[in-house]
């Protein structure tokens, strides 16, 4: 899982270190928001702006985290 | 008032004790702001000289617009760059304008992508600042009472424009660092101290919005006085979405550049022949004319007109003559006075309100060692908006990552002129006499 959200995000996000601690930090709105859609397309979940949070989108552990619990809630 | 520093002096007098801005955890009232904008002056007028360039990175923050107000007060000439710009670039352009003293009248220089596609000056006049607060004034109807929300880079004409308006009407300003965090954009517009809010969004920011947040913006309909937008084309469906999701709020799509300034506006949620139409962008405002050239394009007159591109008289007369700004765009004139817009002329690519050269980034591409030949082009995506792709030629005996290619890119230009997406390709497309053939590449 971690993986394949790592490769998703490395196609559309060239410039940002998937690998960092600090990915929030780093992104920008077209960011936050291209990780949000190409997720939610990827795996069928319904992401929304209450879960683009600083928390949710700290480094790819966390993101790979709000996959899982949004693929739970379905 | 001559000068957007006498309004804030007044506002200082006026209204002391209003809140000025907003930013973090920070904020000023109008007499706090203006004492620290003095002191400002007071250190950097042993530094600078009247007509002296200073070239800064424009931080989203109070702090920014104190030394902004303060080089005004001096004389001085802002030039304020993208926060990100690399080191480099920078350097260049302090070095492009180390000898160089504006006019008395100039009080900005802000750096744009034009129709010739390579980054200008463009020197902005104390008057003209004073027109363009003017006009969205009265055009807009930003009151005393009103907070002013904005998210955009403010070295961009679009959002440091709303300055000069909030400060004019001694209305409060919150500035934010894009717009990745909802929570505190919504936050910001929730301010229980006011009870009507208003903001600018480029449409990819209203897309934005529109996809993750729509249940949040409609909770905000009954505070939300206005939403200007502008900088690029807006689709129908999401004016709709907007007006349905916002039923009593003005919606205005607003034509202005840094070359002319703030000219028109056009609010798509009054009922009429107007009501969500594409491409309008209404009458002229106050200070501002516009006609349609022989050629079918804009040309812009009155008091917000830039004085000129920075150094540069030659490139100043390609696009001023008759104090008038010709501009690239196409467009026609209605019946009731309204100006159309019907896309441009030129290769300028609109990336979230940002316009792109593509040969810029093709220039950034080819010093990689190896990138054999390469075409910046247009990627639209119904989902993201516009973004930019970079279809390369790779050279046989070098291997590279995409990533490695856009970091490159990065260390030469600001984020927002690194490709998104890269296809490796055989070869690229050129006309008969050897150039890119860019029109083939068009979706």
């Amino acid at each position: 899982m971690k993986e394949k959200i790592k490769q998703l995000l490395e196609d559309v996000l060239p410039l940002v270190d998937l690998d960092s601690d600090f990915l929030f930090a780093e992104l920008d709105s077209l960011g936050v928001t291209t990780i949000m859609m190409v997720l939610s397309n990827e795996f069928g979940i319904e992401l929304e702006a209450v879960d683009a949070t600083p928390r949710n989108l700290k480094n790819l552990d966390s993101i790979v985290a709000m996959v899982e619990a949004k693929l739970k809630q379905k | 008032m001559n000068s957007i520093e006498e309004y804030l002096r007044r506002d200082a007098e006026l209204y002391p004790d209003k809140v000025a801005i907003i930013c973090n955890d920070e904020q000023v009232t109008y007499r706090a702001l203006w004492q620290r904008v003095e002191r400002r002056a007071t250190e950097l007028a042993g530094r600078y000289r009247p007509g002296q360039v200073v070239v800064m990175r424009a931080a989203q923050s109070i702090d920014f617009l104190v030394s902004y107000f303060a080089l005004h007060l001096i004389h001085a000439v802002a030039l304020p760059l993208e926060q990100d710009i690399p080191q480099s670039a920078m350097d260049q352009v302090v070095e492009r304008y180390s000898r160089f003293t504006a006019p008395d009248e100039v009080a900005d220089i802000l750096f744009t992508t034009g129709t010739t596609g390579r980054s200008k000056g463009v020197m902005v006049s104390h008057r003209t600042i004073v027109a363009d607060g003017d006009n969205l004034v009265n055009a807009l109807g930003v009151t005393r009472d009103l907070l002013f929300v904005i998210c955009g880079p403010i070295n961009h004409i679009g959002s440091l424009s709303k300055v000069y308006p909030v400060i004019m009407m001694g209305a409060t300003l919150h500035i934010l660092e894009g717009l990745k965090d909802l929570g505190a954009f919504f936050e910001a517009l929730s301010n229980p101290h006011f009870a009507r809010v208003a903001t600018f969004l480029v449409p990819a920011s209203i897309r934005i919005l529109l996809q993750l947040a729509s249940k949040q913006l409609a909770a905000m309909a009954p505070r939300m006085d206005f939403i200007e937008t502008g900088a690029a084309p807006m689709p129908h469906s999401d004016m709709e979405a907007l007006c349905r999701l916002l039923p009593s709020t003005r919606l205005y799509n607003t034509y202005a550049s840094t070359e002319t300034g703030i000219i028109a506006t056009h609010d798509y949620s009054q009922p009429g022949d107007g009501y969500c139409r594409e491409g309008c962008l209404g009458t002229a405002m106050c200070h501002s004319r516009f006609f349609i050239t022989d050629e079918g394009h804009v040309a812009c007159q009155g008091d917000t007109l830039m004085s000129g591109y920075a150094d540069d008289e030659e490139l100043t007369a390609t696009v001023m003559r008759d104090d008038t700004v010709f501009t690239a765009d196409n467009g026609r004139i209605d019946d009731k006075g309204r100006l159309w817009l019907m896309g441009r002329d030129d290769d300028v690519i609109n990336v979230g309100g940002y316009k792109v050269a593509p040969t810029e980034v093709e220039d950034a591409a080819l010093a990689f060692h190896g990138v054999e030949d390469c075409i910046c082009i247009c990627d639209p995506s119904p989902l993201l908006g516009n973004r930019l792709k970079l279809l390369v030629v790779k050279r046989p005996d070098v291997d590279f990552t995409t990533r490695e290619l856009a970091r490159h890119i990065a260390t030469r230009l600001e984020s927002y002129k690194v490709p998104q997406l890269y296809e490796l390709v055989d070869t690229i497309r050129r006309t008969f006499n050897g150039k890119l053939d860019r029109k083939s590449y068009r979706k």
